[in-house]
């Protein structure tokens, strides 16, 4: 029972910021946007709740801060993507790599170190207790104790499913995706759409990054996102930018981070263990794969 | 109607399309209210360009437009729209995963306080749009699943839903059947007659004349004059069309056929939920013979060329070339017997960014050994400019130098790069998809002559095409494709265009 | 081409604008900065040396990453792809014992297996189950960096070090030097030859490049697209497991952690600034080698830390990609505005 609430929890925290940056990531795919920056997003707003959070011992200024660091990302891709037309993937690529340099150049300029920044300063994202589910067997002690911003995404999973698919934002949104000339013509410009679904992402990243560093650690490193950026582009890609579908693939690649910990307990090395999330998603491309296949075998 | 006051006016319209092409050559025009006005000319006359202008898709790089008595100048449609005046493309632009409703209302939805979408209320105001103009169309339906009529008619009642006066259609029933065209030019009547101003691009003659009160030709870039439609005859709009008379006799030379070079036999192609593109198709092409495919888009062309090419496998049937079974196959080994012309230069036929020679040298560096050196592994390229150049020379191309880009060749110098590499495989068997599609009348002409010398040569060639008049100019034998099915297989001399053209529409609906 | 270079010197020079800014608005100077910078990579003998010898493993996975993107395969494995072929040079280096002239070609080849294979998995997955190479090569960086971890941690850690490395390997497989100039850069040389010419002369190239610009055309024109991507995937790949070889063998001697650091990544920018030109790839290699060679001497000299390389890095690709769209729109239009001229008059 232990180990089954513990995979649980692992679960859930491992899916979270995928879960954020990915429903982020759906905003765009959606207006047709190549966004690869989540990545980049991701990591920018870790190292703004840490700086945060650090500096003011308030861990919502922190978060607030993580929203603003990684919506200046945002706002460099609509400048080069949207305004100057560059390419979305060079833009995309060239973020992230800026991410992990501006990131890497502050932790060295502001906090005078390199690799990590750990301090008991840096005020943690609450977890919530729920007394009244406390005390139900098993469904208590995972409902209760989450962390905020675990119920954050759920709700932004809700949230975003309803923008997408039942308001004017929404069918606007998947319009510039479909057919941008259409949009264009009906009056509304796609560039717009496409600029307002990269600040969505950018402030779902910047919760998953405030996630990161002051909710499933509390520190920030170099390079801490490892990779949950890209997972969480495969995700899109693999529900076809489906909120709901999103969150169920999150869920499993938290499952995944999960057993990769259960895993460690049986004398498996780390770094293999470390592996799994990204074996996880190598399976879940191949079954995505196959059924495309037989989609259009005509 | 023809007396109506003056509505639109364009004075002095010049339009350069980056870097150098003239497209409109100080144009001035007026539109009056209440009139349909056609504008015609061939391709690249200008006609689009024109009023892409007057719709704000593309500015001017001078001139200046009055309407309704103000100088106006709409930096995008949303402007013009605004302003009244709206477009319908020749390219349906609609969403196909959004039903029709969802496509009328996008831009101008009505919602509650959330944001969210009032379905209820913008379903109701669509469908009395569509009652009040007789359209009948459901608003429920999507759009992937409704006709290129339909999808034609969402398109105008976007515009009306939008409350505009002046209507831009461009090339409307190119995408239509001739029974639908009627129907489309009732509406047109009808709206004309309620006080809407109609501008109506076309090159057909006929249409133009029967439906038009003034029509203004085009040619080159330049205005020729604007008559009256009941002043003007279809020759006489011709000449000003093409700038000399034209003729529309065949220069096809008698030739008894030889023996057969391609021969079908019972292909089929289901797809996977039993949707039947192709079924069952049994013909030959012999040597000498141009056999003509018609049928009105989307019955089983696309997939007719994609088995003979291999690019998909059929359920059933078998392919010979001379005897020789090629339905199994690879894309390679058929380029050694099979000339293939496809329909659409940028996508199949040519890379656009490479430089002239190597798109001139496609499929032969594989089959002629003389491209080779050191065993195959380099490219020769001094030959390979050489074989550019003598295609250049033999072809009438007209080229800065085998090294030039592409894409900055003009489309009919570009397909007589094609055709010409094509022909130059020397294969018996010509499949020509689309040959002279969006050509100017002087390319259309000499890839034409081609066709007809390749024939004299001996060699057989299927040609599909979706201009009947083309496919009576050429073929000897003319094929019809109706829902995958082949329902014609007529000799030309005895048959005719209005045969050919019911077949094409109804076919001979047979159990299978 | 006249265009092409108008275009670098337009993107450097803004992108150079804007880092002044940046280093201005934190109080440093930026002409002392950027004078250090360029005089701790390009003038002096050892420098400049320097500079060519980590253009290495920039320029290879940029040759790699330039040569798969123009023939349209996505295979952004180069990171995985580096570690890989210095995990193999390594191994290679600890158990053979051959005399250097044949050392270091083995182990040479070695690395380019290691990328090789590693390349060939993200291929035979898109060739046999259609799995996109994009994704499936970003996965398997990931899995390599922790397997790479693995194997200096686990079987192949020198007892003798504190943190995870292998021992250093043979002495017969170190890259001689020359003077300054470590011998690595021959190889480097010779690849930026041999794939210019493989790319540009070999008939296996022109149905590369042909494919990259229109897969439908070449297929319909008779190339063998399945087997074309084979051959881009195996031999980018082995471009970029040379990479990693050339940097333990000249260098450090041995696999130690983070040896990739961000090298094939830059590379892959690098690509992309050079819009899949080779020779561009090349000379841009060597122009961010020198910015992050003299960005160590600069932080000596100026207390910049030199983490602001790559801050400019990403400045330089994002202004010069974004300068060379406009430039051509530019140029375009301006023939139209002459051509709408000479109509009216």
């Amino acid at each position: 029972m232990k180990i089954l609430i513990g995979l649980i929890n692992g679960m859930i925290s491992g899916a979270t910021p995928i879960l954020l940056a990915a429903l982020g990531g759906a905003y765009t795919y959606y207006a047709g946007v190549f966004n690869i920056a989540m990545e980049g997003m991701l990591l920018t707003g870790a190292f703004f709740a840490v700086l945060g959070s650090y500096y003011t011992g308030s861990w919502l200024i922190g978060v607030l801060l993580a929203i603003l660091g990684a919506l200046f990302l945002s706002l460099i891709f609509i400048l080069f993507a949207v305004v100057l037309k560059t390419d979305e993937f060079v833009t995309g690529i060239a973020l992230n790599l800026f991410a992990v340099g501006a990131t890497t150049y502050m932790l060295r300029k502001i906090f005078s170190v390199k690799g990590v920044f750990s301090n008991p300063a840096i005020q943690p994202i609450p977890a919530i207790r729920l007394p009244l589910a406390e005390n139900i067997p098993f469904v208590g002690e995972i409902l209760s104790g989450q962390i905020l911003m675990v119920w954050v995404a759920g709700l932004a999973t809700i949230l975003t499913y309803f923008l997408i698919f039942q308001t004017r934002f929404g069918l606007r949104l998947r319009a510039a995706g479909y057919n941008p000339a259409r949009l264009d013509s009906s009056g509304v410009p796609s560039s717009r759409m496409r600029a307002l679904s990269l600040l969505a992402c950018g402030v779902l990243c910047g919760l998953g990054g405030s996630f990161l560093s002051l909710g499933y650690v509390n520190l920030f490193a170099e390079n801490m996102s490892a990779g949950r950026g890209w997972i969480s582009l495969a995700a899109i890609i693999l529900v076809n930018g489906n909120p709901l579908g999103i969150a169920l693939i999150s869920l499993l690649f938290g499952f995944s981070d999960g057993l990769g910990l259960l895993l460690q307990g049986y004398r498996v090395p780390s770094q293999f263990t470390a592996m799994v999330p990204y074996i996880a998603t190598l399976i879940a491309l191949y079954f995505y794969a196959a059924r495309k296949r037989r989609l259009n075998s005509a | 109607m023809t007396n109506n006051p003056t509505l639109i006016e364009m004075r002095h319209i010049v339009k350069v399309y980056p870097p150098s092409v003239l497209a409109l050559d100080d144009v001035t025009v007026d539109f009056r209210r209440g009139e349909i006005h056609s504008i015609v000319g061939e391709n690249g006359a200008g006609k689009s360009t024109l009023m892409k202008v007057l719709y704000g898709l593309t500015q001017a790089n001078s001139g200046e437009i009055i309407y309704k008595g103000e100088p106006v100048h709409f930096r995008e449609p949303g402007e013009a729209i605004a302003a009244g005046i709206g477009m319908v493309h020749q390219e349906i632009v609609l969403i196909p995963e959004y039903t029709v409703w969802e496509n009328i209302v996008l831009g101008v939805e009505p919602v509650n306080w959330l944001g969210k979408i009032d379905r209820q209320r913008a379903r109701q105001l669509v469908k009395q749009k569509i009652d009040e103009f007789q359209f009948n169309l459901d608003p429920d339906a999507r759009v992937e699943s409704i006709s290129v009529a339909a999808r034609q008619k969402v398109e105008i009642l976007t515009l009306l839903y939008r409350n505009v006066e002046v209507l831009i259609l461009d090339e409307p029933t190119a995408v239509l059947t001739p029974q639908e065209i009627p129907q489309l030019f009732a509406e047109l009547n009808r709206l004309r007659d309620g006080g809407h101003t109609i501008l109506f691009i076309s090159h057909r003659l006929e249409e133009v004349l029967e439906l038009s009160d003034r029509i203004t030709v085009m040619r080159k870039g330049k205005k020729v004059d604007t008559v009256p439609a009941s002043a003007t005859t279809r020759q006489e709009l011709a000449r000003m069309m093409v700038g000399r008379d034209v003729i529309f006799t065949t220069r096809r030379k008698p030739q008894p056929p030889g023996e057969a070079v391609l021969r079908v036999e019972n292909l089929s192609l289901r797809e996977d939920h039993g949707r039947v593109r192709l079924n069952n198709l049994n013909f030959e092409v012999r040597a000498g013979e141009i056999v003509g495919v018609a049928g009105v888009e989307g019955n089983g062309q696309f997939e007719l060329v994609n088995t003979l090419m291999g690019i998909q496998k059929p359920t059933s049937g078998r392919i010979f070339i001379r005897n020789v079974d090629i339905t199994h196959f690879d894309i390679l080994q058929r380029r050694q017997y099979i000339s293939f012309v496809p329909q659409d230069r940028g996508k199949m036929g040519a890379s656009l960014v490479a430089p002239l020679w190597e798109d001139a040298i496609m499929t032969h560096h594989r089959l002629n050994p003389r491209f080779s050196q050191w065993n195959g592994l380099l490219l020769n390229t001094r030959f390979a400019q050489q074989f550019t150049r003598d295609l250049i020379e033999n072809f009438s191309v007209v080229a800065p130098s085998p090294r030039a880009p592409f894409r900055t060749l003009s489309g009919g110098n570009q397909q007589k790069v094609i055709v010409g590499r094509e022909l130059l495989l020397q294969s018996d068997f010509v499949l020509l998809d689309q040959p002279t599609r969006g050509l100017d009348v002087g390319s259309m002409e000499y890839i034409h002559d081609q066709i007809l010398r390749i024939r004299a040569e001996g060699r057989a060639v299927l040609m599909i095409s979706a201009d009947l008049e083309e496919i009576f100019l050429l073929s000897d034998r003319i094929l019809v494709l109706y829902r995958g099915q082949l329902v014609g297989n007529l000799p030309v001399e005895q048959t005719n265009p209005q045969e050919v053209g019911s077949l094409m529409l109804e076919g001979q609906v047979q159990s299978s | 081409m006249r265009q092409k270079i108008l275009n670098a010197l337009i993107g450097i020079v803004v992108a150079l604008l804007l880092g002044a800014v940046l280093l201005l608005l934190q109080g440093y100077d930026p002409l002392a900065t950027y004078e250090a910078l360029f005089r701790y990579s390009l003038f002096g003998y050892y420098p400049f040396a320097t500079t060519l010898r980590n253009a290495v493993p920039l320029v290879l996975p940029g040759l790699s990453a330039a040569i798969a993107f123009a023939s349209g395969v996505v295979n952004l494995g180069q990171p995985g792809q580096l570690v890989m072929g210095a995990l193999f040079a390594t191994v290679g280096g600890l158990y053979l014992d051959l005399p250097p002239a044949l050392m270091i070609p083995v182990l040479a080849l070695l690395s380019m297996l290691g990328g090789l294979l590693w390349a060939g998995v993200a291929a035979l997955l898109r060739r046999f189950f259609d799995m996109s190479e994009f994704i499936v090569t970003l996965m398997l960086n990931m899995i390599a960096d922790f397997f790479t971890a693995w194997a200096i941690t686990e079987p192949f850690k020198d007892p003798a070090a504190f943190s995870p490395m292998t021992p250093q390997i043979n002495p017969n497989g170190w890259l001689p030097k020359w003077g300054e100039f470590n011998t690595m850069i021959l190889f480097m040389f010779a690849a930026v030859i041999l794939a210019w010419f493989v790319f540009n002369r070999w008939k296996a190239g022109y149905e590369w490049r042909i494919t990259g610009q229109n897969a439908l055309f070449a297929r319909l024109g008779g190339c063998n697209i399945n087997r074309n991507f084979m051959a881009v995937m195996l031999m980018t790949g082995a471009l970029a497991g040379l990479a990693g070889g050339l940097v333990v063998m000249g260098g450090p001697h041995r696999f130690i952690r983070g040896l990739g650091a961000n090298y094939a990544w830059d590379g892959v920018m690098i690509a992309i600034v050079a819009n899949n030109g080779l020779i561009a790839t090349f000379l841009y290699g060597l122009f961010f080698s020198a910015i992050q060679t003299g960005a160590l001497g600069m932080e000596l000299i100026t207390s910049v830390p030199n983490e602001i390389s790559q801050v400019l890095q990403a400045v330089l690709v994002l202004v010069i990609v974004a300068s060379r769209e406009y430039l051509n729109t530019f140029v375009e239009q301006r023939a139209a505005r002459r051509r709408a001229r000479e109509a009216r008059t």
